[in-house]
C-alpha cells in the first residue's frame, strides 16, 4: 500500500513583485515516479527547493513523510536525495573520498562497502581514487547520482537528471529510478525533455505561470502530450 | 561530532589539496620577514617596539588568505547547497570549518615564529605569555574572519569584502591588544602584566566565536 510521501499545500513564493508561485498543491506517494514539465521561468526549481526545505515559502505548507518541513528538520532531511544540475561534488577529493564524506553526514552504515558498490553501479569504480576535478561532466553527473542515492532515501528529488549524461550513463540513471520506485522510493524529477520524462514516469503534471495547470497519470499521456505542447507554445 | 569531523577533514583535505593559500602565505610571510631583516640590518638588535607589529603582519595575512575561500568555495563548486540539505546543524559547518582554519593558521603561525626567531635574533622572551596572546589573539581574529566570510561568500568579490568588514573592527580590537601585548613581552614582561589584553583577546574571542555558532542558521540560508 502506498503511503503520501510529500504534500504540499497553496505554496506561495514570491521573489520582489514577481510572484514566482501562486497557490501550487501537490502530493506525491511512495513509488510514484512524479515528472514535472513546464517552460522556463514556470517555477519548477523554486518549487523544487520549497519541497527539500532550501527555501521558505511566503505561504502555504509543505509535509513531508507527515511531518511540516519546518525549522532543521533533521530527521526528515535525511529521508531526502537531492540531484540537481549541480551534482553537490568536491573537485580536490576523490570520488570516493566524495561519497565517504557525505556517508558521514548522513551517518550511512558500512560506508565504505556503500560507496564502493554505488560507485560500480554507475560505471565509476575504476575512478574511485581519481580527484573529481578529473571527471567529465557526465561522470561527475552519475557520480552526484550515487551521492544522492547514497543513504537510500524514500523520496529523491531530481532536478535536470539528463544535462550531461550520455546514452549510457542515462540507461543507469533510468535504471536505478526503476529498481528504486518498484522498492518504494518516491521520485520527484523535472526535465524539459517530455518523451524522455513520460517513458519514465507513472505520474506527471505541468506547471505554468506559477500554477499546477494539469496533472495526469501514465493512462492520459496523449492528453498530456497535447496539454504541454499547447503550455509551450507549439500547439494548434 | 560526527558531522564536525567529517566537515573539519573534509576542509583540510580541500585546503592541503588545493595548496594556493599555503604556497601563497609561506612566500608572503617569508618575503615580509626578509624585508624587515634588510631594513633593520644596520639595528645590531631589532627593537621591541616595531617586533611585534612585524611578527603579527603575517599571521594577519595568514588569517585574511586562508579564510576568504572555506564558505567561497562552497558557493564556487555549487556545495553550499549539498551541505544545507544534509541532515546536520548548520552550527557543525561552522565549527569543523572554524576547527579547519584554526589549524591551518596556527601551523602558518608556527613557521612565522621560527622564521622571526631566526630572521631576528631576540632574547626569547616569556614564552606562555607570548603563546597564550598569539592563540588568543587567533582565535579571536579567525572566528570574526570566519563569520565575515560566510557573510561575504555569496559577493563577485568575496575578498575584498572580507578585508573592508573585518579590517576596521580587528584594528581597534584584536589588533591593538595583540600588539601591545606582543610588545610588552618582547619588552620584558610576562603573562601577569599583560593581564588586561589577554582578557579582552580571551572575551572577544569567545564572543564571536557564540556569535558565529548562533547566527550560521540565518548566515547560511540567507
Amino acid at each position: 500500500m502506498s503511503t503520501v510521501v510529500l504534500e504540499a499545500r497553496r505554496l506561495v513564493k514570491s521573489f520582489g513583485r514577481n510572484q514566482v508561485l501562486r497557490g501550487v498543491d501537490l502530493s506525491i506517494s511512495s513509488g510514484d515516479r512524479y515528472f514535472l514539465f513546464g517552460p522556463n521561468g514556470a517555477g519548477k526549481t523554486t518549487l523544487v527547493k520549497l519541497l527539500t526545505g532550501l527555501m521558505k515559502p511566503d505561504s502555504g505548507e509543505v509535509r513531508l513523510f507527515g511531518e511540516p518541513l519546518e525549522g532543521e528538520a533533521l530527521a526528515i532531511r535525511a529521508r531526502i536525495g537531492f540531484l540537481s544540475h549541480e551534482p553537490y561534488l568536491y573537485g580536490e577529493l576523490t570520488a570516493m573520498e566524495n561519497l565517504d564524506f557525505f556517508g558521514q553526514l548522513y551517518d550511512v552504515p558500512n560506508r565504505a562497502e556503500r560507496s564502493k558498490a554505488l560507485l560500480k553501479e554507475v560505471g565509476l569504480f575504476a575512478r574511485s581514487h581519481d580527484r573529481v576535478a578529473t571527471f567529465s561532466r557526465g561522470m561527475k553527473q552519475r557520480l552526484g547520482l550515487a551521492r544522492a542515492i547514497l543513504h537510500e532515501p524514500d523520496l529523491v528529488v531530481l532536478d535536470e537528471p539528463y544535462t550531461g549524461l550520455d546514452i549510457r550513463a542515462t540507461a543507469t540513471l533510468e535504471r536505478l529510478i526503476r529498481e528504486k520506485s518498484a522498492k518504494g522510493t518516491a521520485f520527484l524529477a523535472i526535465t524539459h525533455d517530455l518523451a524522455q520524462g513520460l517513458e519514465m514516469a507513472t505520474r506527471a503534471g505541468i506547471l505554468s505561470g506559477g500554477r499546477l495547470v494539469l496533472e495526469n497519470d501514465s493512462s492520459g499521456w496523449d492528453e498530456f502530450s497535447e496539454r504541454y505542447l499547447d503550455v509551450m507554445g507549439g500547439g494548434p | 561530532m560526527g558531522a564536525v569531523g567529517a566537515i573539519f577533514q573534509k576542509e583540510l583535505r580541500v585546503e592541503f589539496r588545493n595548496k594556493q593559500t599555503i604556497v601563497t602565505y609561506l612566500l608572503l610571510a617569508f618575503l615580509i620577514l626578509t624585508s624587515f631583516r634588510f631594513a633593520f640590518s644596520s639595528f645590531d638588535k631589532t627593537p621591541t617596539a616595531i617586533a611585534a607589529p612585524v611578527l603579527w603582519i603575517p599571521i594577519f595575512f595568514a588569517g585574511m588568505f586562508s579564510m576568504t575561500p572555506i564558505y567561497k568555495r562552497e558557493v564556487d563548486e555549487s556545495t553550499k547547497e549539498g551541505l544545507l540539505l544534509a541532515p546536520i546543524p548548520h552550527s557543525a559547518v561552522y565549527v569543523g570549518k572554524l576547527l579547519a582554519s584554526l589549524l591551518v593558521v596556527f601551523g602558518l603561525e608556527l613557521f612565522t615564529l621560527m622564521l622571526f626567531f631566526v630572521f631576528f635574533p631576540f632574547d626569547l622572551p616569556d614564552m606562555a605569555a607570548l603563546m597564550t596572546v598569539l592563540v588568543l589573539g587567533t582565535l579571536g581574529f579567525v572566528a570574526l574572519g570566519s563569520i565575515i566570510s560566510a557573510i561575504s561568500s555569496q559577493l563577485s568579490q568575496a575578498g575584498v569584502m572580507l578585508m573592508v568588514l573585518t579590517i576596521p573592527v580587528l584594528l581597534f580590537t584584536v589588533v591593538l591588544s595583540a600588539v601591545s601585548a606582543t610588545s610588552e613581552i618582547f619588552g620584558g614582561a610576562g603573562l601577569a602584566d599583560v593581564g588586561n589584553e589577554v582578557r579582552f583577546l580571551a572575551v572577544f574571542a569567545l564572543v564571536f566565536i557564540a556569535t558565529g555558532y548562533l547566527l550560521m542558521d540565518f548566515i547560511l540560508e540567507a
